[in-house]
């Protein structure tokens, strides 16, 4: 079941003096079992979308339909819980959400609060740890004596082990170093891809959105700027530098390569077949 | 994400907001006491216009600053049920069986939510009138005598600067921290008194990590810089009187005085 949202619309502070429009009218189409980046300047509405996406937030006008659920104004969504257990959130640094004495406690209190027994919530828990890269050992220790990375493994795995169909991560990598968060992508692949689980990544990094995404969103000053495949979105990297948006390292080094006098075709957009073309074109050259 | 919280600074162009900080809070202390005083109908009839000028000259919005009697109509409520079944003095009302009303009752409710309104009224007025830094400068320079007597005016008005400049960034987290743990099932409104505990813990303890941690970091920023309590040092901003405050200051007194003489020598 994708995601879809019509004429999504949410101003902050409605009745207020200073009403704020954040979302002014948004239409998109979120496809099932791909990984979705979400991406745009600050204050563009990126995390005021993915707050409706499970009913966090409720649109002020438009409508949306998330895994069967209809959300629409004022109208409180039945059965939100089973929402929330559906779209699996994960914001931006999680690792402020934790507060249990152990971390096996502070995982299970997901499955507790839908319902699971003492005995049920353990066990996924004792499942869901080394997905996350932890091992048993942390159990019983306190999330709170842990790094800044494994304190977000663990905050994590509070979402994860509720077992969401879609999972909605606010950037997941921000303030990680380069090799904590390509294990954190990794383990976001692995999700898409085995478990086979929708995944929303709202980003920052260009680098990640080629290297992982199936399907880009741009979003800008509350509309969606640009909705596209990843491989069709970085071909056109002048439409990128436009909108001002770094391009990948590899983009970069292309828009070079083609200054200098190389014919590097649009559709190369990974290192190997990028090298064989230098090297074909260097070869035809001397 | 812009919260817009009662009783916040509300940037305007007005006679009041000119005013020097340190008038403005001897004039609601005037008020306060004048409030306090027993003058009796006639009294808080000249209190009420009093506090209207002062509004009609602030420019600000009368339904705005009406809006911050909101969450009081429970406690006149309260009040008044209270004071029914307690005060059984003055002339009855209304009597049926062993139910009554007194006047007093009513009266005495009367006064109580009348003062609870002025006083919310000109605190309402004081802090939309006057930006948080103004304000704390206004204490320190207020304080200032009190140093001779070993009183550190100086770190008491930091310290109020860093908890107003605090309050919007933990009302944030605080919505950052609900909504996560919603995300995880919690469940705010509903839920037995054991869960809502449960989720008034999973919201207490994240808080107070962060707020220490923010602190800490506060700490060692201020510290990076050569923070020192005991310097002496200059205002860009140095305070003066105007015209202005010394007609406040003057009508304000004039006022206590009246109040005064009503309650004690009419």
């Amino acid at each position: 079941m994708s995601i879809e949202i019509h004429n999504l619309e949410h101003i902050y502070n409605k009745e207020t003096p200073y009403p704020q429009a954040a979302l002014k009218g948004v239409n998109l189409t979120i496809p099932e079992g791909k990984v979705t980046a979400i991406i745009g300047q600050t204050g563009s509405g990126k995390s005021t979308l993915v707050q409706h996406l499970n009913g966090l937030l409720l649109p002020t006008a438009g409508e949306l339909e998330v895994c069967g659920f209809h959300i629409q104004p004022l109208l409180k969504i039945k059965d939100v819980k089973q929402l929330r257990k559906e779209v699996g959130l994960v914001f931006q640094f999680p690792e402020y959400q934790l507060f249990e004495e152990t971390i096996e406690k502070d995982i299970a209190f997901g499955p507790k609060n839908f319902g699971a027994t003492e005995q049920e919530a353990s066990e996924l828990v004792r499942k869901i740890l080394p997905v996350v890269g932890l091992d048993e050992s942390y159990l019983e220790r306190s999330p709170f004596e842990l790094s800044g990375g494994q304190k977000r493994r663990v905050a994590i795995a509070g979402i994860l082990v509720l077992n969401p169909k879609v999972l909605v991560l606010d950037e997941p990598t921000a303030g990680l170093d380069p090799q904590g968060s390509k294990e954190m992508m990794t383990l976001f692949m692995n999700l898409n891809r085995q478990a086979h689980k929708t995944v929303i990544l709202v980003t920052h990094d260009m680098e990640h959105v080629m290297k992982y995404c199936d399907h880009v969103i741009v979003m800008d000053h509350g509309n969606v700027a640009h909705e596209a495949d990843v491989k069709e979105f970085f071909q056109n990297p002048d439409w990128l530098l436009n909108i001002g948006i770094n391009p990948p390292s590899i983009i970069r080094l292309k828009l070079m390569l083609n200054e200098k006098g190389f014919n590097i075709p649009n559709d190369i957009l990974d290192e190997e077949s990028l090298l064989k073309c230098i090297k074909g074109q260097v070869k035809s050259h001397g | 994400m812009g919260n817009f919280t009662l009783g916040s600074y509300v940037p305007m162009d007005s006679v009041i907001h000119k005013m020097d900080p340190r008038s403005k809070i001897i004039i609601m202390l005037l008020l306060m006491i004048s409030i306090f005083i027993p003058s009796g109908i006639m009294g808080y009839i000249l209190i009420g216009l009093f506090i209207f000028v002062i509004l009609k000259l602030s420019k600000l919005n009368v339904k705005y600053v009406l809006r911050s009697m909101k969450p009081m109509m429970f406690m006149m409520v309260f009040l008044f049920v209270i004071n029914v079944f307690v005060i059984k003095t003055g002339v009855p009302w209304i009597k049926l069986g062993w139910f009554s009303i007194y006047s007093d009752a009513v009266y005495q409710t009367l006064y109580i939510v009348v003062r609870l309104l002025f006083m919310i009224m000109i605190t309402t007025i004081l802090t939309s009138t006057t930006k948080p830094l103004d304000l704390t400068l206004g204490i320190e320079k207020l304080l200032k005598p009190l140093e001779k007597i070993k009183f550190p005016s100086h770190v008491i008005a930091m310290m109020i600067s860093i908890a107003l400049r605090f309050i919007p960034t933990l009302i944030e987290e605080t919505q950052r921290i609900m909504n996560a743990q919603a995300s995880r099932g919690v469940d705010l409104d509903n839920g037995s008194l054991k869960e809502k505990l449960m989720a008034i813990l999973s919201l207490i303890v994240p808080l107070f990590i962060s707020a220490f941690d923010r602190a800490d970091q506060l700490a060692n920023a201020m510290e990076a810089r050569g923070y020192n309590p005991n310097a002496t040092r200059t205002r860009y901003k140095v305070l003066k009187f105007s015209t202005m405050d010394f007609v406040g200051l003057f009508s304000s007194c004039l006022l206590l005085i009246v109040n005064i003489a009503i309650a004690y020598i009419l």
